[in-house]
C-alpha cells in the first residue's frame, strides 16, 4: 500500500519512468536468456472485488482492469511472447445483471476497436486480434464492429491476441466435436479412421498454430479453472494461482510466474537430455550371442532314431 | 468397437475378472504404514496430545493447522458479490519464491504431518471433518508412481497411497472417491489394490467392522466389490460405503476422441442428427464413460501439472495442491477440506 503510493508519487517525475522502464527491460534481458512460454492464457479476475475494496464504481473497477490489461500485453510483447489468450467474458456471464453486461460488452467494444485503429497500437507492433468464442451469442451491433477489428488487424503477423468473447471451453469442445461429425457426414472430407487428437486440435476455437497454453494465470486467489480452456491446459502447461486481484497485477508477479516457467521448462528439456538411450547396437549383439549359443552343442541322439 | 455398446447400455455390473495371484507383496503392506513421520530432529518439539485417548478432543493440534493456514493462504472468506470488513491486505502476498520461505514451508509441512498424525484412528479424523461448514461430496486425487528406488516408492507405495486415501475419505464420511494415475498401473493390479484397500481398513476400523467397498474401472466398464469375489447376488444387496473408480490417461483425451468417432459413425449411419449435438448430450455420455464431476481435485505434487487429467470434468473443480510437498500425507487432505469448506461456489456471477 505505502510503496505503491510512493511509487505514485514519484512517478510525477519525468526521470524515473525512465528508471523503472530501464529496470523492466532488465529483468526482461534476464529472463529472455531462458525458455519463454509461446502462448500464455489470463483469466482477469477481481475486477469487482478491487472497486468494492478502493470504494469505486463497479464501471471504473473494470476500466481499472482493461489498463493492466494493456500493461500486461505490453509486458509480454516485450518478452516475445507470441500468444496472449484473455478470459473477457463468459457464457455463464450472461446471468449477471444486464446493466452489468452491457457496461462490459461496451468497454471491450471500445477497447478493442481504439487498440485496432489504424497506426495505433496494434499496427505499430504487429498483432492480429482473434475473437474465440461462439459469436452467436453476441447482440449484432457489437459483432458487426468486432468483426471489422479482426479484420482490419487480420494482416498481422508478429503477435497473436485471442479474446475470449464468449467462451466456455465446454461449448468448445462440443462445437468441435460437432464440426467434425458434420465434416464426416455431409462434407465427407475426413473420414472415421482420421479422427485423432490433432484433428480435434484443429478444429478448436483456438486453431491449429498454438494448440496448447504454456502458462494459465488466474488472479484473485480462486483456484479453480471456470470452464476456461480445460482441453489447452491438459498437457504439459503450468497453471498458477496468484494471489492479487486483476488490477493490481504487475511486473512483478508477471515476472515471477515466468521464471517459474522457465524453472519448470528447464528440469523438463534437463529429463530429455540425460534420458539414457538404448543403443541399436547392444541388442544386436545381444541376440547374436544368444544364437551362437544355442547353435554351441554337441550332436543330437534321440531314443527313437529320428 | 466396444464403446458403442457402453453408450447404448448401462453398467454391466456382473462382470468380473477372478484373479488371484499369491505374492508376498501382503506382508511387505505394514512396514510402509508409518511413513508420515521423519526427521524428527529437525522439527521443533510441541506438546502432543494423547494419540489413544479417545476423550480428549485434539484442540491443540487443529488450531495449529488453522494458524498455519492463515499465514500461507489467501483471505478466502472474502468472495465475490459480499459485503465483509476484512483485513485490507488481501491479494498483496504474491508468489514469493526465495529460499527462506522454502526451507520454511518444507519444516512447516514435517511439523504438520508429525503433529497430525492420526494413527489410524477414523474417530479423530472424523471429529477433525466435523469442524468444517461444508464438505465436498465427491473427491478425486492425482497420485504418482515413484520409482523403485524411493522411500514409499514402486507398486507397494502406490497401492499404500491409495489405500490411506481411501481410508480418509471414507473417516470424513465422503463416498466418492475417484484416482487418477497417468499410467494406470493401477488398473493392472486390481487384486493387489483390493487386498490392500482390505488391510488398511482392517487396520483403521478393527477387523471386525470393515466397511465395504467397491472398484470400478470406467474405461473397462468393470467393477469389483470388496476384497474377494463372492456370489453376485450377495454383493449387490450390500451397501457401498464407498466407491473407488480408477482413471489414466486413457480417460481422458482420448475418450473424448473416441467419443467423437462413435458420434461419426452413428451420424453416417444415421442414428441420430447432428442438431442433436449439444452440450448436454455430450455431457452425459462422458458423465457415464468416466465418471461424475469431483468437486475437489487433491494434487500431492509441489505443483499444479494435470497429466492429462480427463478435461471435461474438471471445470468447476477445485484444485488443491501444497507448495514443494511430494507425499502422501493426511495433512495435505485435511488442509485440502479445509479450503474447500471456504470457497464460494458462483457459476458466473
Amino acid at each position: 500500500m505505502v510503496v505503491s503510493l510512493i511509487f505514485h508519487y514519484l512517478s510525477l517525475i519525468p526521470v524515473f519512468q525512465y528508471v523503472v522502464n530501464f529496470a523492466q527491460d532488465f529483468i526482461i534481458g534476464i529472463l529472455k536468456t531462458g525458455p519463454i512460454p509461446h502462448h500464455v492464457a489470463f483469466v482477469m479476475d477481481g475486477n469487482r472485488r478491487y472497486a468494492k475494496n478502493n470504494t469505486m464504481a463497479l464501471k471504473e473497477g473494470h476500466n481499472a482492469g482493461a489498463e493492466t490489461l494493456v500493461k500486461v500485453l505490453d509486458f509480454s510483447y516485450r518478452l516475445g511472447i507470441k500468444a496472449v489468450t484473455i478470459y473477457a467474458f463468459s457464457i455463464e456471464n450472461f446471468n449477471r445483471p444486464k446493466a452489468e453486461v452491457d457496461t462490459l460488452f461496451e468497454l471491450l467494444k471500445s477497447k478493442l476497436v481504439y487498440i485496432s485503429q489504424s497506426g495505433e497500437y496494434a499496427d505499430k507492433h504487429g498483432i492480429k486480434i482473434k475473437i474465440i468464442g461462439n459469436k452467436s451469442m453476441i447482440p449484432e451491433e457489437i459483432l458487426k464492429d468486432l468483426n471489422k477489428v479482426e479484420e482490419k488487424t487480420a494482416k498481422n503477423k508478429t503477435f497473436l491476441l485471442n479474446v475470449c468473447f464468449p467462451y466456455t471451453s465446454r461449448d468448445d469442445i462440443t462445437n468441435c466435436i460437432i464440426k467434425i461429425v458434420k465434416k464426416v457426414k455431409e462434407e465427407k472430407t475426413i473420414s472415421i479412421d482420421e479422427i485423432d487428437e490433432d484433428l480435434l486440435n484443429e478444429h478448436m476455437y483456438f486453431g491449429n498454430e498454438y494448440p496448447n497454453v504454456d502458462v494459465l494465470v488466474r488472479t484473485s486467489g480462486h483456484t479453480r479453472l471456470s470452464d476456461f480452456m480445460l482441453w489447452q491446459t491438459n498437457k504439459d502447461s503450468v497453471i498458477t494461482f496468484d494471489n492479487s486481484l486483476w488490477p493490481e497485477f504487475g511486473f512483478i508477479n508477471y515476472m515471477n510466474i515466468i521464471l517459474k516457467y522457465s524453472y519448470y521448462k528447464n528440469l523438463q528439456l534437463q529429463q530429455i537430455k540425460f534420458k539414457p538411450k538404448k543403443s541399436k547396437n547392444d541388442t544386436q549383439i545381444a541376440n547374436n550371442n544368444i544364437e551362437e549359443l544355442i547353435n554351441n552343442h554337441p550332436p543330437y541322439a534321440s531314443v527313437t532314431g529320428n | 468397437m466396444s464403446d458403442i455398446g457402453s453408450l447404448k447400455k448401462r453398467h454391466d455390473t456382473s462382470k468380473r475378472i477372478s484373479d488371484f495371484k499369491l505374492h508376498e507383496h501382503l506382508s511387505n503392506n505394514n512396514k510402509h504404514s508409518n511413513s508420515l513421520v521423519t526427521k524428527p530432529s529437525e522439527v521443533k518439539k510441541s506438546p502432543q496430545p494423547p494419540l489413544y485417548n479417545f476423550d480428549s478432543i485434539p484442540i491443540t493440534t487443529s488450531k495449529l493447522i488453522q494458524t498455519a493456514y492463515e499465514t500461507r493462504g489467501p483471505n478466502l472468506d472474502q468472495q465475490e458479490g459480499e459485503d465483509i470488513d476484512n483485513d485490507n491486505d488481501n491479494g498483496k502476498n504474491g508468489n514469493k519464491s526465495t529460499l527462506l520461505p522454502f526451507f520454511f514451508i518444507i519444516i512447516k509441512l514435517r511439523f504438520l504431518s508429525l503433529a497430525y498424525n492420526p494413527s489410524k484412528t477414523p474417530l479423530l479424523i472424523n471429529e477433525d471433518v466435523n469442524k468444517l461448514p461444508k464438505i465436498p461430496k465427491r473427491v478425486s486425487t492425482i497420485l504418482n508412481y515413484k520409482p523403485e528406488e524411493e522411500e514409499n516408492g514402486g507398486i507397494d507405495g502406490l497401492l499404500n497411497d491409495g489405500s490411506e486415501v481411501v481410508t480418509w475419505c471414507l473417516s470424513s464420511g465422503i463416498n466418492c472417491l475417484s484416482i487418477y494415475e497417468y499410467n494406470g498401473i493401477l488398473k493392472k493390479h486390481i487384486p493387489e489394490l483390493r487386498r490392500s484397500i482390505y488391510k488398511k481398513l482392517a487396520t483403521y476400523f478393527g477387523p471386525d467392522n470393515i466397511p465395504n467397498f467397491s472398484v470400478k474401472i470406467p474405461h473397462l466398464n468393470l467393477i469389483y466389490y470388496g476384497v474377494e469375489d463372492y456370489d453376485i447376488d450377495e454383493n449387490n444387496q450390500k451397501k457401498i460405503d464407498i466407491e473407488i473408480s480408477l482413471l489414466s490417461v486413457i480417460d481422458g483425451r482420448q475418450t473424448i476422441v473416441d467419443l467423437t468417432k462413435i458420434m461419426a459413425d452413428m451420424a453416417k449411419n444415421d442414428e441420430i442428427k447432428v442438431e442433436d449435438i449439444k452440450i448436454g448430450f455430450v455431457d452425459d455420455e462422458l458423465r457415464e464413460l468416466v465418471g461424475e464431476e469431483p468437486d475437489l481435485l487433491i494434487l500431492f505434487q509441489p505443483y499444479i501439472d494435470l497429466q492429462g487429467y480427463p478435461p471435461w470434468h474438471i471445470r468447476l473443480t477445485e484444485i488443491y495442491w501444497e507448495d514443494d510437498n511430494d507425499q502422501v500425507a493426511y495433512s495435505v487432505f485435511y488442509r485440502a477440506l479445509m479450503k474447500y469448506s471456504t470457497c464460494k461456489v458462483n457459476v458466473g456471477k
